[in-house]
């Protein structure tokens, strides 16, 4: 599903050059609940940002359902990024003058769908995030869950291959943020949505099927299974 | 399809920020609405003049004396000018005049009209029309008959008089009957002598014995077919010499008048053009100006959008469509203003109004253009925006 070979990002601050991701190697399949946990620093939202085909390598290969990603017309990227990846961000990112639903069929409108199958289908993802009543509301006026639960179902609309999840939790409190955990084993469960979530939380990683640790740039500790 | 959409989006965010939309539609709704109100009353204008040559027709003719002719003091002999039908082929009829500036007392009201003598043939060739009473006929030669304007009638009888229509009136040192008065005339740059709807007409043989200036300068023709100016300038010139010498005349028709007016027109065009442009480089300046704060302020949502899939060239045609649909907004406020200016005017100078429907359509032309032209730049930065430094940024 997603592959990544010998990738390295280097920045340039200053004069002097960063190396932030040192040669990471993972592959993801479908159907998993991958955690990637590491300190802050340690590299792993460049990882997500690269995996989100928002950052581009400095070298290495990335495969996303057998295609390998070039990186040279910006059409192909928005629209390889568009079909296949659903993000969710930790300060859920929701558009403030839109209402619930006209948030959540954004990534259509940019796919050309008609006005009224946008709604219909946007509808129709608010409804399995248990949204629906809030349809019409604007972002300030729902919680940070219910806001979360709306940039949930924005990122599961276009039903992309992925779901990456920065901090999914980081911005809840911890009850809310295992509710928004539990539907995400839900959904990867029932329907087989693939997931990955970047947490610095150990206890969010255990709650997930493997999980990988980032420090410094590096994969310390190798992908493995989480018991459960 | 997604140009609808953009254009939601574009009203939903120029809404969300009006006092700013406001501030940078002024300078566009001035620059439009200064250049349609200035087409608008040049069509106005124009319409006006063209509107007395299709009441005359454009086989009519001017001749006056040449001012700069070798005798200063001659003027055309009236028996002479009368009979130049007979003589000059090609010429149907003649109406000389005599115009003389005039003194009015009545009651206490103290005013200086224009005067003018005639033969019965000026109506004729004028396509003047009788509103109460009769024209003036040779048959009134010598006598102290008048008729006078619509204007003039209307302000007699707002002043007191109940009949015009056989009153005596005392214009210079004469007492006239008013015997008529005529309908209104449409006046301004056309061929017919100025002020006949605030002024008196009497026979010109009453005027040569009674105006201040008494000498005929100029005179009406109609012509059979429309001739050539050097044709027709030789054979008056070969008339006149004979009969009084020293006199040499100047000929002018109606299609020169026409044309020369084109000329100013065009000249009043540029003029126009120019001072727009200005306004409208600056009001697009502002546009621009406002266009920029717009994407900075939006660059998380530019972030988001791209997140989610949008492309660089989404991105810069929803802010181009923005920047159009502001422009645009405030082209058909100014074209708006633009009219109702020359309808004012035109309401003022009491001729007829028209609306130019080319003007319209320049307008709403010239903001689309000035919509695109300055949002270009600030959509191209949006485009250009990284989604990561975006989306991370608060």
């Amino acid at each position: 599903m997603l592959r990544l070979i010998d990738i390295h990002k280097t920045y340039k601050v200053g004069p002097e050059e960063v190396e932030v991701l040192k040669g990471i190697s993972m592959t993801i399949e479908k159907g998993e609940l991958f955690a990637i946990i590491g300190p802050s620093g340690s590299g792993k939202s460049t990882l997500m940002n690269t995996m989100g085909l928002l950052d581009k390598p400095t070298s290495g290969s990335y495969f996303i359902e057998d295609t390998q990603i070039t990186y040279d017309d910006d059409r192909v990227i928005s629209t390889l990024r568009n079909r296949k990846i659903g993000f969710v961000f930790q300060s859920y990112n929701l558009l403030p003058r839109k209402t619930a639903i006209e948030n959540v069929g954004i990534p259509l409108v940019y796919r050309g769908l008609k006005k009224n199958e946008i709604k219909e289908q946007s509808m129709e993802y608010l409804k399995r995030v248990e949204m629906d009543k809030w349809a019409n509301y604007k972002p300030n006026e729902l919680s940070g869950g219910q806001q979360q639960r709306v940039a949930i179902a924005r990122a599961l609309v276009g039903n992309p291959a992925i779901i990456l999840a920065d901090e999914p939790t980081g911005a809840l409190d911890t009850q809310t943020g295992q509710e928004i955990l539990t539907f995400f084993k839900q959904l990867n469960e029932k329907e087989g949505i693939t997931f990955v979530i970047i947490t610095h939380d150990p206890d969010i990683a255990r709650q997930c099927k493997r999980m990988a640790e980032l420090r410094d740039g590096v994969i310390t500790d190798r992908q493995r299974k989480v018991d459960r | 399809m997604m140009l609808r959409i953009n254009i939601n989006e574009a009203l939903e965010s120029l809404s969300s920020a009006k006092q700013r939309t406001v501030l940078a539609l002024i300078g566009i709704i001035i620059g439009i609405g200064s250049v349609i109100g200035m087409i608008s009353i040049g069509e106005i204008v124009k319409n006006q003049a063209l509107k007395q040559f299709e009441d005359m027709g454009i086989n009519i003719i001017t001749v006056s004396k040449d001012y700069d002719s070798p005798n200063k003091m001659v003027t055309f002999p009236l028996s002479g000018t009368l009979a130049l039908g007979k003589h000059v082929p090609g010429i149907a009829s003649v109406a000389p005049y005599i115009v003389s500036g005039t003194q009015f007392s009545h009651g206490s009201k103290n005013a200086f009209i224009d005067m003018l003598g005639v033969t019965q043939s000026f109506f004729d060739i004028c396509k003047l029309t009788v509103r109460e009473g009769r024209l003036i006929s040779d048959l009134d030669s010598y006598r102290y008959f008048c008729i006078i304007g619509s204007d003039f009638a209307d302000s007699l009888q707002k002043s007191g008089t109940k009949n015009v229509l056989g009153s005596d009136f005392k214009f210079g040192k004469r007492i006239y009957t008013v015997i008529g008065v005529i309908n209104k005339v449409s006046e301004g740059g056309g061929m017919l002598p100025g002020g006949l709807n605030k002024g008196v007409i009497t026979h010109i043989t009453t005027a040569s014995r009674s105006f201040e200036e008494r000498g005929i300068n100029t005179f009406l023709a109609r012509l059979k077919k429309i001739q050539p100016v050097p044709v027709l300038q030789r054979e008056l010139n070969h008339y006149f010499g004979a009969k009084q010498r020293g006199l040499t005349i100047k000929v002018s028709t109606a299609e020169q008048l026409i044309e020369g007016m084109g000329k100013q027109m065009r000249l009043f065009t540029l003029l126009l053009g120019a001072i727009g442009s200005i306004s409208l480089i600056v009001g697009g300046v502002g546009v621009m100006n406002v266009m920029l704060v717009s994407v900075t302020e939006r660059r998380k949502e530019i972030g988001i959008r791209r997140a989610l899939g949008a492309q660089q060239s989404d991105i810069q045609s929803q802010f181009i469509i923005e920047s159009v649909t502001l422009c645009l907004a405030g082209g058909i406020i100014g074209i708006l203003l633009g009219i109702t200016v020359s309808y004012i005017f035109a309401y003022f100078a009491k001729w007829d109004f028209i609306v130019s429907y080319a003007a319209i359509l320049l307008g709403v032309g010239v903001s689309t253009a000035v919509g695109v032209f300055s949002g270009f730049y600030p959509a191209r930065e949006a485009a250009r925006v990284d989604p990561i430094t975006a989306l991370r940024g608060e």
